[in-house]
């Protein structure tokens, strides 16, 4: 279960010996629970990137909580790390290698044993349908062949905490739907998964709950039809627009 | 913690030596590239060389009522005997087209020769020969060189002429010489090897420093920055691996790399020694009697797996620094100038150094890397240079885990 509160993240921006400051997330608080998809559904510039980096413990966050299966990301920063899986679109894979190998070397680094590591590999690739390319170079693949590279590799040591940065951007049709059912399903299981998007269809079919942030800010916390009805709308798209028009952004 | 090292060390040395491109520049190129480069600069040279010696000159010679002169037939004769030339005699009052030719490149030389030249030399006076010469023709700077070492040859066949004249013996010119009845082997009591060591101390500290350092930017960069860039990074900070981990397994990996690459460029240089070194000693045997004995090699080892380590760790600090590897580089680059001309600076030094340099990173190294070629180092030095480029090293390494636990370096943009 992935707790946050009132969690904020100011940036310091140091140029030619002035300092300006960008406040990321201005105090949001939200709760993912195991078994459901939490969706952070916001423009880009939002603070779903930022929030989702605090979480994993990427970069620290500049005031309020975060407990993660009950580890605080400041204190056991470590043991968070262990049990979650994250995935970013900032963060690429080496082309030099292949995704067996990377799967592997990522195995190793999260304490696997060799045996362990050949187990959970063969599931991921089974599941996301690597056959054909895991001994293929990175630099080889396509877009959506490298993104479940990167899922399959986030994934490797089973995490009970999935945290997936815009999981479908830039994919094909087949691709996103292949990784929207592969988080449905992990979310089946039991795990936790959060993710953040700006594509509203992806919010609507396969989150549990929903958070619309804007400008650092939650405005709209709950599931999809709590959000809809409370907004006296069908559908989350207007609920979407109506609060970027009123911070005209 | 060095388990996790020890992963990311195999990966990085992965990625390094099994990429054909990146081992063929980083080993392959520098031991192909340096024997040819000055195998081809040799060749040049000695070609040059040939050509200037074989070119046939234009020397004028004034004035030309000289011509009876004993002197002046000595003279001619010296200068017909070791230089390959035309002489062309010439009126006094050619001189000025004679100096004209000469600058313009048509004639290399014109000497010219004092009026009372005779009544000077029977009267045991001395006189003064003028040789025009262009400094900036090969050509004639060769004959300039030639004309200045026959009119010595001159100088003494005259001296010989007077001095028979009076009956007295030419030996009375020399009252006294040096060395004259003992062989140079007799005389010289270095330690076998130790003077072709003197040399190698001079050049081959700062050149081990120079490539050490340029393999450690080649690699080091593009494995901080580089993957900073490109994203790669992110993806091992979100992993259960200590930050110490992973820059102590890209730290090893870069010194593997630094130390194959620069072993590469030493073996390149030796090979190409072989043919430029040959002038700088008086026989091959010379080079064959410098050997370094087991405990050199050692202490060589002890001495340089420090200061591999601490470059390293000057390179990686400013790769994890920078925003990109085209930063990186600019702030490694004062650092290497710094390093290069401190090495440059020590290398040059004489043999009893203060002891404190013992303790100066890269100067200890330059320091105790000579006293092994020059076969004087002492096992106290070597150990004291090694400890204290390791705390340097260890100090950088330490501000470098702080700065890979700071988003504000880590994640700058």
């Amino acid at each position: 279960m992935i707790k946050i509160h009132d969690l904020k993240k100011v940036f310091e921006n140091k140029k030619k010996g002035s300092v300006s400051y960008k406040e990321a997330l201005k105090g949001i608080s939200f709760v993912c629970k195991p078994g459901e998809i939490f969706g952070l559904l916001g423009p880009n510039g939002a603070g779903k990137t930022t929030a989702l980096r605090c979480i994993s413990t990427l970069i620290k966050p500049t005031s309020g909580n975060i407990s993660v299966n009950g580890f605080d990301v400041l204190k056991d920063e470590r043991k968070v790390r262990s049990i979650i899986g994250f995935l970013t679109s900032d963060m690429k894979l080496d082309g030099f290698f292949t995704p067996d190998y990377m799967m592997d070397y990522f195995g190793r680094l999260n304490k696997m044993t060799p045996e362990a590591i050949a187990e959970r590999k063969e599931i991921l690739i089974k599941e996301l349908h690597m056959e054909e390319f895991r001994y293929k170079k990175i630099d080889k693949l396509s877009t959506g062949m490298k993104q479940k590279t990167s899922i399959a590799i986030s994934l490797i040591h089973d995490p009970d905490i999935i945290i997936f940065d815009e999981p479908t951007n830039g994919l094909d049709v087949i691709t996103a739907k292949n990784v929207t059912d592969f988080l449905k399903k992990y979310a089946k299981e039991g795990k936790t998964v959060l993710i953040s998007t700006h594509i509203m269809s992806v919010a609507e079919q396969i989150c549990d709950k929903i958070g619309i942030i804007i400008e650092g800010l939650i405005k709209e916390l709950g599931t999809l039809e709590e959000i809809v009805k409370s907004n006296n709308t069908d559908n989350l798209e207007d609920v979407f627009f109506r609060y970027l028009e009123a911070q005209d952004v | 913690m060095f388990r996790d090292s020890y992963i990311i060390l195999k990966k990085e040395l992965k990625r390094l030596f099994t990429d054909k491109r990146t081992v063929f520049f980083m080993v392959g190129l520098p031991l192909i590239m340096l024997p040819l480069l000055y195998t081809v600069m040799g060749k040049i040279s000695q070609s040059r060389s040939a050509d200037i010696r074989s070119y046939h000159g234009t020397v004028f010679i004034a004035p030309e009522m000289q011509k009876e002169s004993p002197i002046y037939e000595e003279f001619i004769s010296i200068i017909d005997e070791q230089m390959n030339v035309t002489i062309n005699e010439i009126p006094e009052a050619y001189i000025p087209t004679a100096k004209d030719l000469i600058t313009e490149k048509d004639a290399q030389l014109l000497i010219t020769f004092p009026d009372n030249m005779d009544v000077a030399y029977e009267g045991i006076k001395p006189f003064d020969v003028h040789i025009y010469y262009n400094a900036a023709s090969d050509y004639s700077s060769y004959f300039y060189r030639r004309t200045h070492e026959a009119i010595g040859s001159l100088a003494d066949t005259l001296i010989t002429l007077r001095l028979e004249s009076l009956d007295i013996p030419t030996e009375i010119l020399t009252p006294v010489t040096a060395n004259r009845t003992i062989s140079y082997e007799e005389i010289n009591l270095a330690k076998k090897g130790s003077e072709v060591g003197k040399a190698f101390g001079v050049l081959l500290p700062f050149i081990i420093i120079l490539y050490l350092f340029v393999s450690s930017m080649q690699v080091g960069i593009d494995t901080v920055s580089g993957e900073k860039e490109r994203g790669t990074l992110a993806i091992l900070l979100v992993n259960q691996v200590d930050r110490a981990s992973i820059i102590i397994g890209k730290l090893g990996a870069v010194v593997c790399a630094a130390f194959a690459s620069a072993i590469s460029s030493v073996i390149g240089l030796m090979i190409a020694g072989k043919f430029f070194l040959k002038d700088l000693f008086r026989s091959s045997a010379e080079m064959s009697d410098f050997i370094l004995s087991a405990n050199q090699i050692f202490q060589l080892g002890i001495l340089l797996i420090p200061v591999a380590i601490l470059l390293v760790s000057l390179v990686l600090i400013c790769a994890t620094y920078a925003r990109n590897s085209k930063e990186a580089a600019g702030l490694v680059m004062p650092l290497y100038m710094v390093v290069l001309i401190v090495s440059i600076g020590t290398s040059s030094m004489g043999e009893t150094v203060p002891s404190w340099m013992y303790f100066a990173p890269f100067i200890n190294t330059v320091v105790g890397l000579k006293s092994i070629f020059i076969k004087a180092s002492s096992w106290g030095n070597v150990l004291i240079a090694a400890a204290s480029s390791l705390i340097f090293a260890a100090l950088l390494i330490y501000f470098m885990i702080k700065m890979f636990k700071s988003e504000k370096i880590l994640f700058r943009i």
